[in-house]
């Protein structure tokens, strides 16, 4: 998983090492372990999230930055450079440049699920896999500068105006002198479904639609019951439990409030760090629980210890009833296409019903959204490869690969 | 009758055109445009030296001169073929000041009380300048004070207080860049800076004799070089016209500017003692400040925007003679109902270094253009032993026209599929397409909403202010 960003300015008056940087922090939502920012042949890499890294050092006319949820994503060195949202032989990408084949005819042929921005002699090249899995869209500003992204929040944040979508299998090339778009062997589209749940901001417009919009359809659609009161585990659920109340008639409440700065539990790579989040990030609000029939929202269930962990915490704050809607359908296999799914051994829906989940998580009724309202609220045609284990690429099943391995099942045509 | 051209680019092609129907052609030029030479008898001359442009008129003796290029306004040719007892459609140097002199043009609608005046500063050396931006660190535009060709415009906006160090670097290169390369030896003002304006722009190209304004349709040009509004700006890569309008622009917008296209003509008179006697085009912005507003004024066509409208106007003949006679009061242009759409193509490194783009061979399959019912316009091109090269600059203009705009650049979009050459060529692919007249009518409706709200407020082209401890400056 990963946030890119790359912004070409048109004349050298310009230094765009700034504009990257607050670029990059408006999506460090998509990866918080490693941030890259690179500028011409410098750059510089910071552990943790986008606003660690300094870039007063870097100038020049053309850049590309990354947010990244693992050490992995990035290349720099020989006067190429790469970052990638997704999953990519890159060392074989950079060995087929160097071997002197256009940047452009290597792009076309990449194999894998991305969303890639490659600079090299002052040229910056845009690529989405012929899929359109993983999210990419072009922008500018003004007369000055290109400005390609994974979500177009990073555009508004630094003034930049959305103009469309990378289209799957589309090379963009971005020049001084001119744009090129060349179009590759497009296959059966299928976005990443789980960018509409969770990985984008909902300011954000991702494969040409608002992600806001189709979260709020979620909440409508998740199933019903009576309550009290509705709370979403910020901050990602605000939006569902927003939706979810106004719908059904039942007053949204503040359930929780965060200690310290925000970050996304979800995409912690470890299970501690991931309970330490979820810990600082939940501290209940009493009043808005106590003695009340709770529906409790949440965008996702993975192992479902955080889950439970919040269940229990309401419940010692007074709430009479919890009820969990979960605003993804079930989680039950990996994601080959570079997102940090665990192995299905790790994955609580994998052999759980949703009653037995119910029972593990501590609550009186526990619901999936349905695959199958998912896609039809997104309505485009989706990757549920991580709901489903059906991928749209034709390796079939998928490794049980560790998580922060490489995936050695090749994902090819 | 003989009706003489001065100038030679894809304008100029597109006015030669028009005349031929009625008139024998004759053309002053710069260089071989191949588009003129087939429809005129030319000559190469400098159009700038007014004394080499009249003697070639004395020597043809025309009815009537049409002067298309704003140099050859700026240097005074206008003024020399008048003395010599010429009828001339093009203004005289005084007058076409309004384009050569950005400050004269914003003083003068200052000074008028025309509606659309935005905040401007003008300065005659760098110094001045920069010290201005460093302390008034806000959107603007700024210019060379000149007119040149078009170049040296930045727009910058300053929205993000996180990026103004950025901005603040680049606009003060930018100034320094146009003292170095477009320092203007004919006028004192070097640098104009005013407020950004944002919004969506438009032309109104009209025929005047300096009391009354002919308008022609309204016509749209793109100045980003690449697709979807990127890119950098230049002269346009294309312009596109509805039957007689826009359809983002509504009736009331389009009589507010020509009244203030009136009103300036007007005023020349009353600033200058001269009549206004030429083509005037209004380069507007639909803003949230005023609704329409004057960004530029031109001095003649534009270009791309003269391919479009010379290409319907149906009695281009009934106009000459209205200034033949002094009756162009009298005159209605006839505009054929229909569409058009032009698109440029220009070689690799237009518009910011032309030089690399120079000198490259061009082929160009008329047959299959004609084909698909579109013409071509020859811009900076060059003819030698019978093979064409691109000058640089904007190459060719692909005009076409249909019932819809979007069906005008289909075509025109086939066409441009028949300039060919080994040097790389670009034109917008999306100019008259779908997708970018619903974007230009959503950002219209968003600019309208809030100066429309303006005007029922009494706070149309106002700026108010509070400033925490001086209190509240309105302007």
């Amino acid at each position: 998983m990963a946030g890119i960003l790359g912004i070409y300015a048109f004349e050298e008056i310009w230094n765009v090492s700034r504009f990257l940087y607050y670029g990059l922090v408006a999506i460090q939502t998509r990866g918080e372990e490693v941030s890259t920012l690179a500028v011409g042949n410098d750059s510089a890499v910071a552990k943790g999230t986008a606003d660690n890294l300094d870039v007063s050092p870097l100038k020049g006319y053309c850049g590309v930055a990354g947010a990244f949820t693992r050490n992995e994503g990035y290349y720099f060195d020989d006067g190429i450079t790469v970052v990638y949202d997704g999953s990519i032989d890159v060392s074989r990408l950079v060995t087929q440049i160097k071997s002197g084949k256009e940047v452009e005819d290597c792009l076309a042929d990449l194999d894998g699920a991305y969303a890639l921005l490659l600079l090299k002699d002052n040229v910056m090249y845009a690529a989405r896999d012929p899929y359109g899995i993983r999210p990419l869209c072009i922008g500018g500003i003004g007369f000055d500068m290109a400005v390609i992204s994974s979500e177009s929040s990073a555009l508004d944040v630094i003034g930049a105006e959305y103009s469309r979508d990378i289209k799957p299998g589309e090379v963009v090339v971005v020049d001084q002198f001119y744009i090129d778009s060349l179009e590759n062997k497009a296959k059966q589209k299928a976005v990443c479904a789980f960018e509409f749940v969770y990985f984008s901001r909902p300011d954000s417009q991702v494969f040409g639609k608002s992600v806001h919009t189709v979260r709020k359809l979620i909440g409508e659609t998740l199933e019903p019951h009576d309550a009290d009161a509705v709370i979403g585990v910020p901050e990602t659920a605000i939006p569902f439990a927003m939706a979810y109340a106004s719908k059904n008639g039942i007053p949204v409440d503040l359930g929780f409030v965060r200690t310290g700065r925000p970050t996304r539990t979800a995409i912690k790579p470890t299970q501690l760090e991931r309970m330490i989040g979820v810990q600082l990030k939940l501290n209940p609000v009493r009043t808005a629980v106590a003695g009340k029939r709770v529906v409790l929202i949440d965008d996702s269930v993975v192992r479902g210890t955080t889950l439970r962990n919040t269940v229990s915490l309401l419940r010692r704050r007074g709430a009479k009833e919890v009820h969990v809607r979960i605003a993804s359908p079930k989680l039950i296999a990996p994601c080959p296409y570079g997102v940090e799914v665990p192995t299905k051994d790790e994955l609580i829906a994998v052999d759980n019903t949703e009653e037995e989940i119910s029972r593990i998580v501590g609550a009186d009724s526990f619901s999936y959204l349905k695959v199958e309202q998912l896609t039809s609220l997104i309505g485009m045609p989706v990757c549920t490869g991580c709901m489903t284990g059906e991928y749209p690429t034709e390796q079939g099943e998928c490794c049980s690969c560790q998580p922060g391995s490489e995936c050695p099942v090749e994902v090819s045509q | 009758m003989k009706f003489l051209l001065v100038g030679g680019g894809a304008r100029e092609h597109a006015i030669a055109k028009n005349a031929a129907q009625y008139y024998d052609v004759y053309a002053a030029v710069p260089y071989v445009n191949p588009g003129i030479a087939r429809l005129a008898s030319y000559k190469v001359v400098d159009i700038l030296n007014p004394q080499k442009v009249a003697e070639y008129c004395d020597d043809v003796s025309p009815d009537l001169v049409f002067i298309g290029s704003e140099e050859s306004l700026f240097h005074g040719v206008s003024d020399e073929i008048m003395k010599r007892g010429h009828v001339c459609i093009g203004a005289k140097k005084e007058a076409a000041e309004i384009e050569r002199s950005k400050a004269f043009m914003r003083r003068l609608l200052e000074k008028n009380n025309i509606h659309g005046s935005l905040r401007f500063k003008t300065f005659t050396d760098a110094d001045t300048a920069l010290r201005y931006i460093d302390e008034y660190a806000g959107s603007i535009a700024i210019k060379p004070a000149r007119q040149a060709g078009g170049k040296g415009v930045k727009v910058i906006a300053d929205l993000q207080a996180y990026l103004k160090e950025e901005k603040k670097d680049a606009k003060k290169k930018h100034a320094e860049q146009i003292m170095q390369e477009h320092l203007s030896q004919d006028l004192e003002d070097q640098i104009l800076i005013e407020e950004r304006v944002e919004g969506v722009e438009y032309s109104l190209q009209c025929f005047t004799d300096g009391s009354c304004v002919i308008p022609l349709p309204l016509v749209q040009d793109h100045p980003h070089a690449f697709e979807e509004d990127i890119g950098p700006e230049t002269g346009g890569m294309g312009a596109i016209s509805g039957r007689g309008t826009l359809p983002f622009i509504e009736d009331s917008e389009y009589k507010k500017s020509l009244e203030i296209m009136e009103q300036s003509v007007q005023s020349i008179k009353t600033e200058t003692g001269e009549m206004y006697c030429g083509v005037i085009t209004g380069q507007f912005m639909l803003t949230d400040k005023w609704g329409p507003t004057i960004i530029e004024y031109y001095a003649r066509l534009g270009d791309p925007e003269a391919v479009n409208v010379m290409n319907i106007l149906e009695n281009f003949d009934e106009v000459c003679e209205g200034y033949l006679t002094g009756s162009l009061a009298k005159v209605k242009p006839r505009i054929r109902e229909v569409a058009t759409v032009v698109k440029c193509v220009s070689p690799k490194g237009y518009p910011n270094e032309r030089g690399t783009g120079r000198g490259k061979k061009l082929q160009i399959d008329f047959e299959e253009i004609h084909n698909l019912g579109a013409e071509v316009f020859f811009g900076s091109v060059y003819q030698d032993t019978g093979e064409l090269y691109t000058g640089g600059s904007r190459a060719v203009e692909i005009y076409a026209e249909a019932d819809t705009i979007v069906e005008a650049g289909a075509i025109a979009e086939k066409a441009t599929h028949c300039v060919t050459s080994d040097w790389k060529l670009f034109h917008r692919h999306d100019i008259g397409s779908q997708d970018l007249l619903d974007k230009r009518v959503r950002t219209a409706q968003l600019v309208r909403d809030v100066y429309q709200y303006r005007g029922q407020h009494g706070l149309i082209g106002r700026n108010i202010d509070w400033i925490p401890g001086i209190g509240k400056i309105e302007t």
